[in-house]
């Protein structure tokens, strides 16, 4: 078979698995086999195990469920309450004012967590429940949240700039400083976002609370600090050399497990509905990772991917219209694959053109992870959304919809970028070469 | 026409990748395009740890894997990273050629095949400060990711600290590891500069990867193809010999200009205390290899 | 009693009455099957999340000893160089046995998510028509991953595979809580099947459709 018709016919079942509610890590799992009974001579079974086995047993995922089990312990404690208490009294004037708990959440904690859908599940845990409380639109708040869960990966630690690094031979030292000033510009480009939009529907958000005397706002600005204790405790043990990025999440389960003691806010048989929660939401995350890990590999077979990406280098295109077809590319089959599986299967390729047109690689990288940020939030296949349906009980494709201005914004990000370099490549330049 | 697909663990621009690749092109000019071999680099299809199994199950037929990542499995596969028991590529290629059997015929339990083998440019140390003999490895914290190197932490009084490949930047940053033992290649690739300060060209143990076929894989092939793909390998071991020779030197270079300092040859002290830990861990490798383990050594030290 | 069998004891008396007033029967002393099925899913949640709290435990562990060097270190003592073996391997291994134990019961809970927008549009009974066309493309393709993680062990304890790290471990045994989860998803996938051929609906369908906004 052609490799045209099979890509059609493997979208085809796809949408209709879905669209018919097969449970999504089956869907994959679907296609996957399909494709490898239609492209390869090899037993589907074997390489499904390999495949889940492999991408399963991995040291960086373990912070996946110890993040969550985090989230869920802090959701259960004082501490979100606390956290909106002691920031509402100084956002009032702000348009948009404890939406932007999300976004700033978000980019604090990517400096502990390397991956988009932990950032999300623990932040979303924390943020959601307690915006719902106090009356704000809850389509901008999971959207924006689905949007700033993925600064998790431009945000030193990240997953996707390891293996960027590794593929390509770049210093992870760069690429990880490179990665904070567009993180930091993304996370600025979500919150002029949500200014804009509370300036223009004052109907959806909840009436301001009345202006509280400074003393009352100190003594709320204190209950901030076990919050402020937490991080500085999780980022400090990996930068005190304590624990690695993969084992500060562990520190994070037992630092918020000693807060809720000392809060005696967290009863056994909470702590017991939140591992069981933390198991099970994890377990969903999890075997959605292993039907994809199994589609990557069956990917590898077709060599869908691998050709598609060599079909754009025929073209000869000038070094602004190349960037613009592999933006292109990377969204079109970021709505298919999950964007580690991505740059894994298309850099053989990807990475030899753009270093022909010139393009800096440490530069190049921070582009991948704009584009693979935004395949976390494009349905049908986007972890983001796989989280936030979990958490919220909305469907994958709401999600999305309510999360469409964000990854328009990382578009807007990616232009940005495309048009000013020097926003990934000065910071490095300083730092690194005196 | 038949089309193999071939995992290997590298990205595209290592050495061994790229010799990889050659042989690849020469196997499908070789047989005018009967047999082409696929490659998935970098672990895109199938990770390092992965990849004898699913050449073993022909998921794929032909792989690529460092020797003694499999260690564990049988000492045959640990012996190419005993420290001290090669000094140069010479030694290392007498070392290859008494191995080879015992290697072909561990591997002929699983089905597989050796194709070829190339070796790794020579261990160095790198570490954040001058390391002038084994008593400055006193209580350092030492990266270790194999029993081989734990026993070298272990009997140098180092601390052995486990860190994956990716995480050695931040653990080197942020002190949680201080000292690792590991190629000139590896050094450039992943810009150890950023993070260490000295490399000490020891020459610890010359480590190889090697090419293996999934033998049902190979046996249907037709009796033409097969000595092609002989030919073949055969050709890409010598060439890949001397690339590893060529890869050391322009490797140690790319060191020299970096902002580290290289300090070739190393300091006598160190070596020397490094040798007796090498002869300790030969003697444990030949206890542990039985007779086959000292036909091996005593066929190559002759 | 133990702590975990009064924690599965709990979610087992949720799960039976949860599940019999769904079907719309009062429960019944003689319906043994519900008890020992509920009983496998307890048990398998349980060990899932004993692997998520070994992981816990022994990074715990782990970056405790590193404290403590530091601290040795800072008094001027030496090091004790305490770690432990193969953390990474083994936490690896943990997360795999703890992803794959808790599917089924993570299936029961509703948990395992899918897109349900299309089928609240169509009319009821094409929704159980289609819904009973996917169960049956879930049963074997549940059917086929316990198989295919057999395979993968047979093949593991055929060749003896270890582990690469510092410690040799047999991967059979790491990879045996695969086979188990699995099967545990098939027979959970089967149960669900039997509930939906009986009452229309799979017994989870309540708490997946709504929305708590
Ligand atoms: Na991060
Ligand atoms: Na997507």
């Amino acid at each position: 078979m052609d490799i045209v018709s099979l890509s059609f016919i493997l979208l085809v079942i796809l949408l209709l698995a879905l669209a018919g509610g097969l449970w999504i890590a089956l869907s994959l799992g679907l296609i996957g086999f399909v494709g490898m009974i239609a492209a390869s001579g090899v037993a589907p079974y074997q390489v499904m195990s390999t495949a889940m086995w492999q991408s399963l047993t991995s040291w960086d995922l373990t912070a996946l469920p110890m993040f969550v089990l985090m989230g869920e312990v802090l959701y259960r404690t004082r501490l979100s309450r606390d956290l909106f208490e002691g920031l509402a009294p100084w956002v009032q004037r702000l348009p948009g004012r404890l939406l932007h708990v999300s976004v700033f959440g978000s980019t604090v904690f990517a400096a502990v967590s390397g991956s988009s859908a932990a950032t999300c599940a623990t932040i979303g845990r924390i943020v959601l429940p307690e915006l719902k409380r106090r009356g704000y639109d809850t389509s901008r708040a999971v959207g924006t949240l689905a949007g700033s869960g993925t600064i998790g990966l431009m945000i030193p630690p990240s997953i996707i700039l390891i293996v960027y690094a590794t593929a390509t031979e770049q210093s992870v030292a760069r690429l990880f400083i490179a990665g904070v000033l567009p993180g930091l510009m993304v996370a600025g480009l979500f919150s002029g976002f949500l200014m804009v939009w509370a300036l223009l529907n004052p109907r959806l958000m909840p009436p301001a609370d009345p202006p509280l005397p400074w003393a009352r706002r100190l003594t709320a600005t204190l209950r901030l600090l076990p919050v402020m204790g937490l991080i500085l405790g999780v980022i400090g043990s990996i930068y005190a050399g304590l624990a690695s990025a993969t084992e500060a999440a562990a520190v994070g389960v037992l630092l918020s497990l000693a807060l809720s003691a000392a809060q005696q806010s967290l009863s056994w048989g909470g702590f017991r509905d939140a591992l069981f929660s933390a198991t099970r939401t994890s377990c969903m995350i999890c075997f959605i990772l292993a039907g994809a890990a199994f589609l990557t590999a069956a990917m590898g077979y077709t060599g869908i991917p691998r050709n598609l990406a060599h079909w754009i280098g025929g073209f000869g295109l000038a070094n602004w219209q190349l960037l613009m077809a592999l933006t292109l590319f990377f969204v079109v089959m970021g709505c298919f694959l999950d964007g580690i599986s991505m740059v894994v299967l298309t850099t053989s390729i990807v990475v030899p053109m753009v270093t022909a047109a010139g393009f800096d690689l440490i530069w190049f990288g921070i582009f991948i992870v704009l584009v693979v940020e935004m395949a976390q939030i494009t349905p049908p296949v986007g972890f983001n959304l796989y989280v936030l349906q979990a958490l919220t009980g909305r469907n994958i494709l709401r999600v999305g919809l309510d999360a469409l201005p964000l990854f328009l914004l990382l578009l807007v990000a990616v232009v940005l970028l495309a048009i000013f370099p020097q926003i990934a490549l000065w910071l490095p330049a300083t730092m690194l070469d005196v | 026409q038949t089309t193999w697909d071939m995992p290997t663990p590298y990205p595209d621009s290592n050495f061994h990748t790229v010799n990889t690749a050659q042989f690849a092109q020469d196997v499908k000019d070789a047989t005018d395009g009967a047999l082409e071999i696929q490659l998935h680099t970098a672990g895109s299809l199938f990770k390092h740890p992965e990849i004898k199994r699913s050449v073993r199950q022909g998921n794929a037929q032909i792989g690529e894997a460092l020797i003694s990542l499999h260690a564990n499995e049988s000492p045959i596969y640990g012996l190419d990273s005993v420290p001290f028991l090669v000094a140069s590529y010479d030694d290392a290629k007498r070392l290859y050629d008494a191995q080879r059997p015992a290697l072909e015929a561990q591997l002929e339990k699983e089905g597989l095949m050796l194709l070829y083998s190339v070796p790794w440019p020579p261990q160095g140390v790198y570490a954040k400060q001058l390391i002038s003999s084994v008593d400055d490895l006193v209580g350092k914290k030492f990266r270790t990711y194999n029993p081989g190197t734990a026993r070298i932490a272990e009997l140098a009084g180092a601390v052995p600290v486990q860190i994956e490949v990716p995480d050695l930047p931040t653990a080197f940053a942020t002190g949680r590891v201080e000292v690792t033992i590991t190629s000139g290649s590896t050094g450039v690739e992943a810009r150890f500069w950023d993070f260490v300060t000295h490399y000490h060209d020891t020459q610890a143990w010359i480590p190889r990867n090697m090419v293996f076929v999934n033998k049902a894989a190979f046996d249907a092939l037709s009796p033409e193809v097969q000595a092609a793909v002989k030919e073949a390998a055969s050709a890409a071991e010598t060439r890949g010999w001397d690339a590893s020779r060529a890869e050391t030197e322009r490797r140690i270079g790319q060191l020299k200009e970096s902002s580290m300092t290289v300090v070739s040859p190393a300091p006598e002290a160190l070596l020397e205390g490094l040798r007796k830990i090498g002869a300790q861990i030969a003697a444990e490798w030949s206890a542990a290899a039985g007779e086959e383990g000292a036909a091996i050594l005593s066929a190559y030290n002759q | 009693m133990t702590k975990a069998t009064k924690v599965s004891g709990n979610i087992i008396r949720k799960h039976v009455t949860g599940v019999l007033r769904r079907i719309g029967r009062p429960p019944q002393e003689s319906d043994v099957m519900r008890r020992i099925l509920d009983l496998i899913y307890a048990f398998s949640l349980v060990l899932s999340a004993a692997c998520l709290l070994a992981i816990t435990g022994l990074v715990a562990i782990q970056v405790g000893a590193r404290v403590l060097d530091k601290l040795l270190r800072l008094a001027g003592l030496t090091p004790m160089g305490w770690q432990v073996l193969s953390l990474p391997e083994i936490a690896g291994f943990l997360l795999a046995g703890a992803s794959f134990l808790a599917l089924g019961p993570t299936l029961k809970a509703g948990a395992h998510i899918r897109v349900t927008m299309l089928l609240r549009i169509v009319s009821p009974g094409l929704r159980t028509i289609i819904e009973r066309a996917v169960l049956a493309v879930a049963l074997a393709g549940s059917l086929y991953l316990a198989y295919a993680m057999a395979n993968l062990v047979w093949g593991s304890w055929r060749f003896n595979d270890l582990s690469i790290g510092l410690l040799p471990i047999p991967l059979i045994w790491p990879q045996l809580p695969l086979v188990i989860g699995t099967f545990v998803l098939f027979v959970a996938l089967l149960d669900e099947a039997v509930i939906h051929l009986r009452s229309g609906a799979f017994s989870f369908g309540g708490s997946e459709d709504a929305l708590p906004e």
